[in-house]
């Protein structure tokens, strides 16, 4: 994780015009939250993915 | 005119002296003042409707076996204030209507109370930015409610970029304290009640997530999350079957559960017209799941404001130690349930997203003082298929306004 971090090439503000981009933001969109929480209801695996981990329904 | 053109420049040069010293230096002007002089943040909402439905055959109330029907409308609206320029509160209110087919089994009589529901739920969140030092930390409290479910929540989280902000960290924290109404399935509901030694359900999770500019079109995200839960992990209503006996009995799982979910996400702008959205995660747990999941996004600009969003998702996850299909657990097991949810299963959701988002937004609204602002527009569809037979389809709107 260190060395692929340090291959990373550093990138000012002004050069973050593809970054910035609303397709490229990390967190999930609004609309794909319903999604997101119908997975936890029928799968066994949640979570890592700002979906709730457990709690908050009577789910597995 | 020499001396007049003297005099009249001794008269502004001791006027323009005059008037500076009659305006006093201004003090350091307070931060609120300054907020005043910037042009107001804008307020953004956004309202989502949600149609979802499902069918399969392995329906946990009845054992494993039996119909899954199920459809559920939901909405949301999710409104963000910023009530200066490093400060935010937001509002998250969801409220959502289900039918089930299989839930209305809970019971003899079909067609009742049971086959249908209501949820909903309200989240509360605060921000606040500390710019000199690159941090930011959060809270957050909420609830939610519905027929044989009460949960509330609370939570916080720390952030901190680096120096030339390409590297962010965050820790968070999250408490969820829940209760449930104790349902039993009509014929069990005089054993059940031994069985079952408390209502209460608790669950605890801290994340560390660090995120990561690889270059100019390129960044990562890698999230980790530890989550304990303990109290009534099982659903009352749940039934399970066994060899050589014909009456059922209750789902029962162990109290305690340990989760241990990792995900990663990298982001790659190929061109103008093409972004790769892609997601890993991986998870565990200590119900012996074992779990790979795989998401893939390819946004599609065909201009500025218009763009096609594909999706594909893959999951696949090994059987939890305490799962068997109907009428296959055995005597003398200690925990059992027969819910699929928890078995062997792959599944594929794949869909496709339209947003049109126009510079100036689709529709204005006179307000008393102000103008609400469509901002965009999106509709996603997406089909679910598991490889024991559930599939599902989704319809979600989403709106998005702005409050200039």
């Amino acid at each position: 994780m260190l060395v692929f971090i340090a291959g990373c090439e550093p990138v000012k503000q002004y050069q973050k015009q593809y970054l910035n981009d609303e397709d490229m933001q990390l967190q999930n969109r609004e609309s794909e939250l319903f999604g997101i929480e119908v997975d936890g209801y029928r799968e066994g695996a949640s979570g890592a993915n700002g979906g709730k981990t457990g709690g908050g329904c009577g789910c597995n | 005119m020499r001396l007049q053109l003297i005099l009249i420049l001794a008269v502004l040069t001791g006027s323009c002296v005059s008037i500076k010293a009659q305006q006093p230096l201004p003090d350091s002007i307070p931060v609120s003042t300054l907020d005043s002089l910037r042009p107001s943040l804008p307020v953004d909402a956004h309202f989502l409707l949600s149609y979802y439905e499902q069918d399969g055959n392995h329906s946990a109330v009845t054992g494993g076996t039996g119909t899954e029907e199920l459809q559920d409308i939901a909405s949301r609206i999710i409104v963000n204030v910023p009530v200066d320029s490093v400060t935010r509160i937001s509002v998250d209110l969801g409220m959502n209507h289900y039918t089930s087919a299989s839930t209305d089994r809970i019971d003899s009589r079909i067609s009742s109370a049971s086959r249908k529901d209501n949820h909903v739920e309200m989240y509360f969140g605060y921000e606040k930015d500390i710019p000199k030092r690159k941090m930011t930390y959060g809270l957050n409290a909420g609830g939610s409610i519905e027929s044989d479910y009460l949960s509330t929540s609370a939570g916080g989280k720390w952030s901190k970029m680096s120096e030339n902000e390409n590297r962010e960290i965050m820790v968070g924290a999250q408490v969820f304290l829940d209760t449930w109404v104790l349902i039993f399935p009509e014929e069990l509901r005089t054993v059940a009640s031994q069985q079952v030694h408390t209502d209460k359900r608790r669950s605890y999770s801290v994340s560390v997530r660090f995120s990561q500019v690889l270059n100019r079109r390129m960044e990562a995200q890698a999230t980790a999350e530890l989550v304990y839960q303990h109290g009534l992990l099982s659903t009352p209503f749940h039934r399970v079957y066994f060899e050589n006996e014909d009456m059922a009995r209750i789902e029962k799982l162990p109290e305690s559960r340990w989760k241990y979910p990792v995900g990663l996400h990298l982001n790659y702008f190929v061109t103008d017209w093409l972004v790769l959205r892609s997601y890993y995660r991986f998870y565990a747990d200590d119900f012996g799941i074992i779990a790979h999941t795989a998401r893939l996004e390819t946004p599609l600009k065909f201009s500025p404001f218009f763009a096609l969003l594909p999706f594909y998702r893959f999951h696949n996850q090994h059987a939890s130690d305490y799962f068997a299909p109907f009428a296959a657990h055995l005597q003398g097991e200690e925990f059992y349930t027969s819910d699929f949810d928890l078995s062997s299963f792959s599944s594929r959701k794949m869909g496709m997203a339209a947003r049109y988002a126009p510079l100036r937004g689709l529709a204005r609204f006179k307000l008393r003082e102000s103008v609400l602002r469509l901002r965009s527009v999106e509709i996603r569809y997406a089909r679910y298929r598991r490889s024991d037979g559930l599939e599902a389809n989704m319809g979600t709107l989403h709106l998005a306004f702005i409050l200039p």
